[in-house]
């Protein structure tokens, strides 16, 4: 105990340049912490959020991952029947995407309201005040996109609206006016009203994207796609092999993509490895300057202190003690550091979070950093590492200096 | 040097060498000499003339170039460096010109220190301790860091901590260097009280008064006795 008491006192000694290394290693604990949590995060945000529609396969078009482009499966309803024979397979929830306009909403009783007011007019081309939607085509028995806060699931002339929606106003009972944008050529014509049955939560939108969900069939019709899916996702059977699964179906359909829920994991990280080729620089980087600035404070604090380490050796201290008490110096340090700078880390991963949570084309439901213990534990770890590490150094180069020649020079 | 015939440490033909920007330096050149117990010894001469190199290998500090050093009949030559810290922490107490106190740590807790380092348990060490700077006159100075005492109570704590561990032999290099005449009377009548005592003492000094003090002086020309 009085080692302790010795390291301590010795750190309060000089309060500023503890406090400046303490403040140092903190930023940087900070820092690997964020990059601990960045590089992983967004494979386990991934995986956490296509497991949570409880489906264990996806199939897509051919070369295409779900929704990446605008291409569909043919002949969808066969595909699906096929599918849903196969012993392996429990449930198929097919899906279609595509982006529709919505020419502002009407409440029994108050009329027309929200965007698109007073800009009402037939024709191919989208009106100026009309909103964009992300349309899903769902069968409401069989699905795994939203999760339902309020109301019912979609029926023929009925839709699901996202949360988005419901901010700006629309509520249940409502009515929505969708029709098909130019660009779906004969089907720019067509539009249908449907009256908002529930409010629900989609998994998978994007920041600020308003989605909305309604019958398969009735999206097929509004934009005259019958019989196409730009996705299917596959609920297995209890106890099977996923990974498996997905490597026998897709050689069975070559035209099409299946893969299981690891196997999307996998192309999304390599698709995203920059973001952990990123963290891992910083991570080194952060540790490097724990090291240099522990190591350097140290260092100076040694230097210091070579003529009471040689007279502590010659009054017959062992090196284990000596080295023991710079070690318990550095590693008092660095735990209060990696205190601070956990929460620190926490702290600004949360503002990062919120700067990031806007990238184009993720779903707002990815989370770059996700807290885990384990990294937490990491990157204490890490930084008492590297900063006892960086202590051991000028630690043992004071131990290896002749105690007679350093009382020598220290003596006058 | 020795009564009784029984002798603490002895110096066989000693010499110790060392080489300073290329040149070689003969700072003890085959020195014999035996202190036993009761002994008090001082060392003296010019500077450079090897009086702290002599007292660092009579402590097992440094090792000689050649001859050899016993301690307790130990040969401390052949030990290694941890056995030697050993040796050192439970046969010698080692008082220095600058104390070399640790400044955080009261009185009490740097005379605690090589007895912590001994394997004491805290409540004996507090005891022993208690009982050491009372006996160099610090009673009321326990809780004291050493930057709050004077450079007399100060070297009186570095001494009460040399005596930590019952060493029979106690080195002083120059223990009054830096303390005034009348601190450093004082000084020396702390150690003829502590050779009374039984404590063997070499002190390697300049200082004539403490000389004096001492049973015994050798006198250091050049890394050789000068009869």
């Amino acid at each position: 105990m009085l080692i302790f008491r010795y390291s301590a006192r010795e750190l309060l000694r000089h309060p500023a340049r503890s406090l400046l290394a303490v403040l140092g290693v903190a930023v940087a604990c900070a820092m690997l912490l964020d990059m601990l949590m960045l590089g992983g995060g967004l494979n386990a945000s991934f995986r956490s959020l296509l497991t949570s529609a409880g489906y264990e396969l996806r199939v897509s078009p051919a070369g295409t991952l779900p929704f990446d482009t605008g291409a569909t499966i043919d002949d969808a309803g066969r595909v699906r029947a096929a599918l849903e024979a196969d012993p392996a397979v429990d449930g198929v929830a097919p899906v279609l995407g595509s982006n529709l306009l919505a020419e502002g909403w009407e409440s029994p009783g108050e009329g027309r309201k929200g965007p698109g007011e007073a800009s009402r007019e037939d024709g191919p081309e989208e009106l100026p005040g009309a909103t964009r939607l992300f349309v899903l085509g769902v069968d409401p028995a069989e699905q795994g996109l939203y999760r339902l806060t309020s109301g019912t699931a979609p029926a023929p002339g009925g839709v699901v609206i996202g949360l988005e929606l419901a901010e700006e106003g629309v509520e249940i009972g409502d009515t929505l006016t969708l029709r098909a944008p130019a660009s779906f050529a004969d089907a720019g014509r067509r539009s249908g009203r449907y009256v908002v049955l529930g409010i629900a939560e989609f998994l998978y939108s994007a920041s600020g994207e308003r989605s909305v969900a309604i019958p398969l069939s009735s999206l097929a019709e509004l934009t005259d796609q019958p019989d196409r899916a730009s996705l299917m996702m596959v609920r297995l059977a209890d106890g099977q092999d996923p990974d498996g699964i997905a490597d026998r179906l897709r050689a069975e359909y070559p035209g099409l993509e299946i893969a299981s829920i690891g196997q999307l994991v996998e192309t999304a990280a390599r698709r995203l490895s920059y973001f952990r080729q990123l963290a891992a620089i910083l991570g080194t980087v952060s540790l490097i300057v724990t090291t240099l600035l522990i190591g350097t404070i140290m260092a100076i604090s040694i230097n210091d202190r070579y003529g009471t380490i040689a007279a502590l050796r010659a009054i017959g201290i062992s090196r284990r003690s000596i080295v023991s008490a710079f070690l318990v110096e550095s590693l008092m340090l660095c735990v209060v550091a990696a205190v601070l700078g956990l929460g620190l880390g926490l702290l600004v991963a949360g503002q990062l979070e919120r700067i990031l949570s806007d990238f184009p084309g993720l779903p707002s439901a990815i989370r770059f950093f996700v807290f885990e213990p384990d990294r937490l534990a990491w990157a204490a770890a890490g930084v008492l590492l590297a900063g006892v590490g960086a202590a051991l150094v000028p630690a043992i180069r004071a131990m290896n200096a002749p105690i007679a020649a350093t009382l020598h020079r220290e003596e006058p | 040097m020795s009564e009784n015939g029984r002798v603490l440490v002895e110096a066989r033909d000693v010499k110790r060498e060392y080489r300073l920007k290329g040149d070689l330096i003969e700072a003890v050149r085959g020195i014999s000499l035996e202190v036993g117990p009761g002994d008090f010894l001082a060392i003296v001469g010019p500077s450079g003339s090897g009086k702290s190199t002599l007292l660092h290998l009579l402590g097992a500090v440094d090792s000689p170039t050649s001859g050899g050093v016993f301690l307790d009949g130990s040969d401390v030559t052949s030990m290694s460096d941890p056995e030697r810290a050993r040796f050192r922490l439970e046969h010698v107490g080692l008082v220095f010109q600058r104390f070399h106190l640790l400044p955080m740590l009261t009185a009490l807790e740097n005379v605690e220190l090589p007895m912590a380092e001994a394997g004491l348990s805290r409540r004996d060490r507090l005891a022993r301790a208690e009982a050491l700077l009372a006996r160099v006159g610090l009673a009321d100075r326990m809780r004291h860091r050493p930057g709050e005492i004077s450079g007399g109570q100060r070297q009186r704590v570095a001494v009460a901590r040399a005596l930590a561990n019952s060493p029979a032999l106690l080195l002083a290099d120059e223990p009054t260097g830096e303390l005034d005449q009348t601190t450093s009377a004082g000084m020396l009548e702390l150690f003829q009280s502590l050779n009374e005592d039984g404590t063997a003492i070499v002190v390697a000094t300049h200082d004539l008064q403490l000389a004096e003090g001492a049973r015994e002086q050798l006198r250091l020309v050049d890394g050789r006795i000068q009869a």
